[in-house]
């Protein structure tokens, strides 16, 4: 599992990184080429090294055979004892031990002679005779006068040494055929050897980490400018329209950081450009909307006073009294939620934080609703943690955002029960308001926040609401930094989450209540399982 | 006999509607159109309350406030238009006993007429003195002294005093002070009680930011003394 992860993350820094990309295909692909090149050094040094140490043996071979031919040719010896001591002084003559080349000697009677001479051959002190291969000596027998060759491996210190045997046949006065063996250690060539391929390999380990740096360095010169444009392009699709590249030279870079600057240029005027418009329809309906503030207020006064005093009219005209009185109260309504949402438009709005306990909050909201919800039909279900839910926000706004998700609970909700969940964990508190009513489809939810917007605009109004009481939720929920989310499913009903943070300025990492899709509908969201999971 | 409420409005239909409101739940409505007549119609008529908007031709309410302030506690209830101003009108030098905004509702404002009219119940204290912290609260002659020097409170600003120095341990919420002090007995804004408050405190309290004599209870409201 563990295991797992790690190659996770590292196929992530490969797919992340362009330049680890860059550095791990230069330094795979250089790395082939450097072990090619190098076994192809090391083969044709290795060669080089051992020809000419074959020639250079193969010449002092030919010249001490033909002395000791000489020797024996032009030594008038007539008895064995003779040529023994001759033998005995000619032979190990050819021995050298020098530091860089060791010889060693040994000359031996060729097996098959008829003559009774038996000499002691000369051998040279740790030489053991049966290095000496019999296919070799076959073969020396064989070819008279000749030099033939063939390597071995001697017995050495640690690791048999690489050695050359190089024999030919003599002919002995008296004794017959005879057969000189000259063998060579190669051990100081091999040594030679051994050096230079430790040295190919580390510098060519040497190489391939250079040539990742450079690599390195080089892709990091190159994706720096892309970086940076692809930083800028985030913060501007983040809405900072200030963003800007800077545009040095003509290469290619620079010609990105110019049409980027082009689009950003064009972009922002554009944005300006709606928000210049948008801004004189939020400047339009707060006029309006103030305007109206004194007509409407003399209106609603003159028709109180008509309204109380009802019972002086007749029939009609007292059916008629009371009709103004609702639509005056619900005129209000509208306009006092419309001079709301204008003071949000023009940032107007100052909240008094205070810590406050949410589930008194909640509490007073719904014994504000409850009248309405049982005339309804619909109970309304509360699940509270037993202590206090403290966190810091503006009450009289919050209480609001809850009524508000309350009354849209219970308009919607077809009678069936309404569930109210508060939790919290260390850094949030959350409020969910459930009903298990008509829903509303996807569409329709992405636009439930939207002002003036009515999930069904032939459905019958009841309750009344204004259609902006979402819109200005969703701008009180943010006022504290807070999260208003939804989810809905038609049939099955909806789900409104808010959560705070509990002190202001710090930021929500996650709720302390679970909703649908996650915690299943109908199951009472219970506070306890998220705290546990916070 | 009727209490008298001067109407300092210059929409004159909308001032009409509101005293012809007044006059059906009885009381005797007076009307002033502008700011620049409002100080001499108040002297003229003596009236029990004023309603005064703040836009006004040739004088602003504010400064028709200030100078019915000097000569005079009568509550004042200011009707706003409820702008970005709003805050900064609570932050004021004088301040009036209630903000009404428009659009209001007809019925709320003669509640909090009423709450303001009827004198609110005294709390029970035993003796004709109350003592809290440096300060000696004169419950018959309305006066609060620091060692011989007279502090200047408005009645409301005594009121709210009295309130907590009677019940020296009690934390008082806003909503209770809201019904004690102002006689409003339904959900009203508190923020017109963290005005006061300030207000009272600068003119009692040694460092109004670091108060000594009205605490405030995190959370909760406010009571006389440390905690």
């Amino acid at each position: 599992m563990k295991r797992k992860g790690v190659r996770k993350s590292a196929l992530g820094v490969f797919r992340r990184s362009l330049p680890a990309r860059a550095v791990l295909f230069t330094v795979l692909l250089s790395g082939a080429a450097l072990v090619a090149l190098g076994g192809f050094l090391a083969y044709s040094i290795g060669n080089g090294l051992y020809q000419t140490r074959l020639q250079q043996s193969l010449s002092e071979s030919k010249q001490a055979v033909i002395e000791v031919q000489n020797t024996f040719s032009a030594a008038s010896v007539t008895d064995d004892v003779a040529l023994q001591t001759l033998m005995n002084s000619v032979v190990p003559k050819l021995e050298s031990s020098s530091a860089n080349q060791s010889r060693k000697v040994a000359l031996i009677r060729s097996p098959g002679q008829t003559t009774t001479v038996i000499l002691q051959s000369p051998i040279s002190a740790e030489l053991d005779p049966s290095l000496i291969p019999l296919p070799l000596r076959d073969k020396v027998a064989l070819e008279t006068g000749k030099l033939v060759y063939q390597s071995i491996a001697l017995p050495g210190v640690g690791s048999p040494h690489p050695g050359l045997v190089i024999g030919s046949a003599v002919y002995l006065p008296i004794a017959g055929n005879y057969e000189l063996y000259l063998i060579y250690d190669l051990q100081s060539d091999q040594e030679t050897l051994d050096f230079m391929q430790r040295s190919l390999i580390i510098g060519g380990l040497f190489l391939i980490v250079a040539i990742g740096l450079v690599s390195f360095f080089v892709t990091n010169l190159l994706v720096k400018p892309v970086l940076i444009a692809a930083t800028a392009s985030e913060k501007l699709a983040n809405g900072d329209w200030t963003q800007r590249l800077q545009e040095k030279g003509e290469d290619p870079t620079a010609i990105l950081a110019k049409s980027f600057n082009q689009m950003a240029d064009s972009l922002q005027e554009q944005i300006n450009k709606y928000e210049s418009v948008s801004k004189v329809q939020q400047r339009f309906v707060s006029d309006v909307s103030h305007e109206l503030r004194t007509p409407l207020t003399t209106i609603k006064l003159a028709g109180d006073v008509i309204f109380n005093s009802r019972d002086q009219l007749t029939g009609p005209l007292n059916r008629s009294a009371e009709i103004m009185h609702e639509q005056i109260e619900r005129f209000q309504v509208l306009l006092t939620d419309l001079l709301e949402i204008s003071r949000y438009d023009a940032g107007a709005v100052n909240p008094e934080f205070e810590s406050v306990d949410l589930n008194g909050i909640v509490g007073m909201a719904i014994v504000g609703l409850e009248p309405l919800a049982s005339s309804r039909g619909s109970k309304i279900r509360v699940d509270i943690p037993s202590g206090p839910v403290e966190c810091e926000m503006d009450a009289s706004r919050i209480e609001r955002l809850i009524r508000n998700l309350l009354a849209n609970a219970i308009e919607h909700g077809e009678g069936r029960p309404i569930d109210v969940a508060v939790g919290q964990n260390k850094a949030s508190v959350a409020v969910t308001v459930t009903d298990y009513g008509i829903g509303m489809t996807e569409a329709e939810t992405e636009r439930v926040f939207d002002r003036f917007w009515r999930a069904d605009p032939s459905r019958k109004r009841t309750t009344g609401g204004t259609g902006l009481g979402l819109a200005i939720s969703l701008e009180d929920a943010h006022l504290h930094a807070g999260w208003l989310q939804v989810w809905s499913e038609p049939g099955n009903g909806s789900c409104f989450r808010l959560t705070l943070p509990k002190n202001h300025g710090m930021t929500i990492r996650n709720s302390p209540l679970p909703m649908p899709p996650e915690a299943p509908l109908g199951k009472n969201p219970s506070p306890k399982v998220a705290e546990a999971k916070a | 006999m009727a209490n008298k409420i001067l109407i300092v409005e210059d929409d004159s239909q909308l001032s009409e509607a509101v005293g012809l409101y007044l006059q059906s739940q009885g009381f005797e409505a007076f009307y002033c159109p502008d700011g620049g007549a409002a100080f001499a119609t108040f002297n003229e008529v003596q009236p029990d309350l004023v309603l005064l908007d703040i836009m006004l031709p040739i004088k602003s309410g504010l400064e028709v406030l200030k100078e019915i302030r000097a000569v005079s506690n009568v509550p004042i209830f200011m009707l706003t238009a409820r702008t970005e101003t709003e805050d900064q009108l609570l932050a004021y030098e004088y301040v009036a006993d209630d903000y009404i905004t428009k659009p209001y509702n007809p019925p709320v404002l003669v509640a909090k007429i009423k709450g303001r009219l009827n004198p609110m119940k005294k709390p029970e204290v035993s003796s004709d003195f109350v003592q809290i912290g440096p300060l000696t609260l004169d419950i018959v002659g309305h006066e609060v002294k620091r060692g011989d020097e007279k502090i200047l409170l408005t009645p409301l600003e005594f009121n709210l005093l009295l309130t907590l120095a009677a019940k020296p341990k009690q934390v008082f919420t806003r909503e209770m002070l809201l019904e004690t002090v102002w006689g409003y007995h339904y959900k009203a804004d508190t923020r017109l009680v963290n005005v006061h408050v300030q207000r009272l405190r600068s003119k009692i309290e040694d460092d109004p930011d670091n108060p000594k004599i009205v605490t405030t209870v995190r959370g909760i409201g406010y009571k006389a003394g440390q905690s």
